[in-house]
């Protein structure tokens, strides 16, 4: 037992250095096979990626041709397609100090030749403000929107600290056009005033925003209006000048503008001061404008049934202590052609009178005076618009278009229907496909519209309109001129000259209404402050100059007739 | 015997499995390739799209209507055209044209080979609507395109289609019969498709 121990004991210890070496040995194996085994799944690994690689579709993520295009913010283009609105990625110039690191100082030169280099780039930075923003250390956008040659330039400094990260911009290729219309998108990404703003929710839907959103906008058209507004501004130094072309069948707005204008592209506080809209959003008194009007109303409704008959008009109206006066005498009578011609406020205050505040309140109703503009801009004003019932003398002050201001394009909408055979549509700056008009509503007879555009035409051939009659356009309309209301009455020097046209008249396609906001009396109008020196010649020279890209020639052989009426006025041909 | 013919078949299985399978990852590998090589493909249109929207947004930059207007006033001074320079339709651009005069010299003809358009007039179109403007069109119809053979008819109606109808004892008489009797041999030879009115359009010049 005593030697069976021993024997153990030795055994024993021999043994447990067999065992030592076979537990080594097992371990070296063990470890041989995790090492194999680990190399053989790398190996699998790669192997499976490579045939993954090799026989999946879509092994690398990449994005469709249709996603790549998808623009981030949808286009905005002119009835042509002509893209008036654009996402586009731009590089920003993006000071970042601590590109060198935390310690040390942020740029490899000295701030002021850092900032002399980047002027000499842009030559419109300002070189101390410019030191002082590099020398401040705080990150800071020092330029938005540069060219990629820019971007090259500002690498060959070799700052590390000029960083340009591409951004995705709006761009506005027209600049200032049409900046009224279009609005701009602000730096949260969301639009703002125009059709930015109205279709946002449309143009950063990704199932929406890959198709332009197409405005009945014409940029051609447009910019001639611009123009010529903006020539007009320059003769008579007018303050603001707004324009309008509305198609008369279908409502939309061919062009519309608000001078002076903002720069979409940059806008800064010079920019912000000007974006409010004259055309929908300022309530004007238009004075002579509402003539035509008030005599469609009572020729509708059957007052005036007789153009011939004769008005007094020799001397200026008292009613209810309030003083009606003409500009000048014109005579001790005149009839409704004559009276339009020379745009007498006392006749119509008469006319107005016989038809009555109901019937007058009625149609000013139907032609949306009492509401604001009806287009899709989220600026627009509302009229001042007297409710209840009218006075006497609210009547009558309405019949010559005093006492009641609406916007230039309440204005444009009842001349359009005027024209177009007595239908009201509300205007619409979204094009309009054919035969998808709006209904609209019925404000005069197709036969007082008829009438009242032979009027119109005689007001341009022998009245007040004559420096609009561009030829072979048939070009009919009527100025208004009206003082601005001031403290105590009306500013004699201070007036609204507005000109509301259509053409052809023979067959109206396009209502124009051009109006400048306190122009002097210079030498280019003659020295004279009213419409029919400032306002009209804006329409004599915009209407050829759109006629032809509307699709109207113009045609000295041919006119509206009016042969009938011709007689009634005293100096017109028929006499 | 059995069992090796089992086996060979087995082995040709196995070898027909095999290519067929090599094959397949052969084929696979070409379709992924085409594939990447499509998308690749695709990466550049997408490159070169956004290159044209680059280059096009300056052109309509640098070409905006202020530049436009610009550019006129300084440079070119463009005005709208006034309605006399427009014309109505053929018929008013037919009567401008005015009867050789005494003493005038015959007009150059040049010789030319037929096309197969030749003689065809375009109708005055509108360019926004595409549709023809000229009054003798009706409404919302589209005229047939004129060509030498019915523009002789169209002509042929003005009062003063030749120089010879009116006037055929003038004192370019003698010089016409000099000059012009050659001529319609060569036209002839050179349009023997030439229709009938055409060739009533010459003669009635001698």
């Amino acid at each position: 037992m005593t030697a069976m121990t021993i024997s153990t004991a030795i055994s024993t210890g021999r043994v447990t250095l067999v065992n030592v070496r076979e537990q080594s040995l097992n371990t070296a194996r063990w470890r041989v096979v995790w090492v194999l085994t680990l190399f053989a799944v790398i190996a699998i690994t790669a192997l499976g990626r490579i045939a993954w690689l090799g026989l999946s579709d879509h092994a690398a993520p990449s994005l469709t041709m249709a996603e790549a295009l998808l623009p981030p913010r949808g286009e905005i283009v002119d009835r042509n397609g002509l893209p008036l609105a654009r996402a586009f990625p731009a590089y920003a110039l993006w000071f970042n100090p601590k590109a060198l690191g935390e310690q040390g100082p942020p740029l490899v030169k000295t701030p002021r030749e850092v900032a002399d280099a980047l002027v000499a780039i842009f030559p419109d930075l300002n070189l101390v403000k410019l030191t002082a923003t590099l020398a401040a250390g705080k990150p800071a956008y020092l330029r938005r929107r540069i060219l990629p040659e820019e971007a090259n330039r500002i690498h060959l400094l070799g700052e590390p600290a000029l960083e340009f990260p591409r951004e995705n911009e709006r761009f506005y290729p027209q600049g200032a056009m049409a900046a009224h219309v279009l609005g701009y998108v602000g730096s949260d990404g969301a639009g703002r005033v125009g059709m930015e703003q109205v279709f946002n929710s449309r143009l950063t839907d990704p199932a929406l925003r890959g198709t332009p959103a197409m405005l009945s906008l014409d940029t051609r058209v447009q910019g001639a209006l611009e123009d010529e507004l903006s020539r007009g501004i320059a003769d008579t130094h007018a303050i603001g000048a707004a324009g309008i072309v509305l198609d008369v069948d279908t409502g939309e707005v061919v062009a519309l503008a608000s001078l002076p204008s903002f720069n979409p592209n940059k806008i800064d506080e010079g920019g912000v001061a000007n974006i409010f809209n004259r055309v929908t959003n300022q309530v004007y008194e238009l004075g002579s404008t509402f003539k035509p009007l008030t005599v469609a109303a009572a020729i509708d409704a059957g007052v005036v049934t007789d153009l011939a008959k004769r008005y007094p008009a020799g001397a200026p109206l008292h009613i209810d202590g309030f003083t009606i006066h003409d500009h000048e005498n014109y005579g001790a009578s005149l009839n409704i052609p004559e009276a339009l011609i020379h745009s007498s406020n006392v006749v119509l205050a008469q006319i107005g009178d016989q038809l009555g505040g109901v019937r007058l309140k009625q149609t000013m109703e139907a032609l949306g005076f009492n509401a604001r503009p009806f287009i899709e801009l989220p600026a627009k004003g509302f009229p001042i618009w007297r409710s209840g019932v009218w006075a006497r003398l609210t009547t009558m002050t309405v019949s010559f278009g005093h006492g009641i201001a609406v916007t230039p394009l309440h204005l444009a909408s009842a001349y359009a229907a005027l024209v177009n055979g007595g239908i009201w549509r509300p205007a619409t700056l979204q094009k309009v496909e054919p035969g998808h008009a709006a209904v609209g509503r019925r404000v005069w007879k197709a036969s007082t519209s008829a009438r009242m555009r032979q009027l119109l035409r005689m007001i341009v051939v022998d009245g007040t309109g004559r420096h609009a009659n561009a030829v072979g356009y048939r070009v009919g309309g009527k100025t208004g001129s009206a003082e601005k209301p001031g403290v105590g009455g009306y500013r004699k020097n201070s007036v609204v000259a507005t000109f509301a046209a259509a053409f052809p008249m023979d067959h109206p396609r396009y209502v124009v209404v051009a109006m400048l906001d306190e122009p002097q009396a210079t030498a280019a109008s003659s020295g004279q402050r009213t419409a029919a020196w400032n306002a009209a010649p804006i329409v004599g020279r915009l209407v050829p100059r759109i006629g032809p890209l509307l699709g109207i020639m113009p045609d000295a052989t041919r006119d509206i007739d009016i042969s009938d009426l011709s007689p009634l006025v005293a100096n017109g041909e028929g006499e | 015997m059995n069992l090796t013919r089992d086996r060979l078949r087995s082995i040709g299985w196995a070898l027909t499995l095999s290519v067929c399978l090599a094959l397949t990852l052969a084929l696979t590998f070409r379709v992924n390739a085409v594939k990447s090589q499509v998308r690749l493909a695709e990466r550049h249109i997408v490159a070169m799209k956004q290159d044209q929207m680059f280059l096009e947004t300056e052109f309509e930059t640098r070409a905006s209507q202020q530049q436009l207007r610009n550019w006129n006033d300084v440079e070119f001074g463009y005005q709208a055209p006034a309605a006399g320079q427009y014309l109505e339709s053929e018929r008013q651009l037919a009567s401008y044209g005015k009867p050789a005069g005494p003493g005038a010299p015959s007009p150059i003809r040049v010789a030319r080979a037929d096309a197969a358009d030749e003689g065809v007039l375009t109708a005055m179109v509108s360019p926004l609507t595409g549709q023809a403007m000229a009054a003798e069109v009706p409404r919302g119809r589209t005229r047939k395109p004129t060509t030498a053979a019915n523009l002789g008819e169209r002509l042929a109606r003005l009062p003063d289609a030749g120089p010879g109808a009116g006037s055929g004892a003038g004192p370019n008489a003698g010089s016409g019969a000099a000059d012009v009797p050659a001529k319609p041999a060569k036209v002839h030879a050179a349009a023997s498709k030439k229709p009938a009115a055409a060739e009533a359009k010459v003669a009635s010049r001698q």
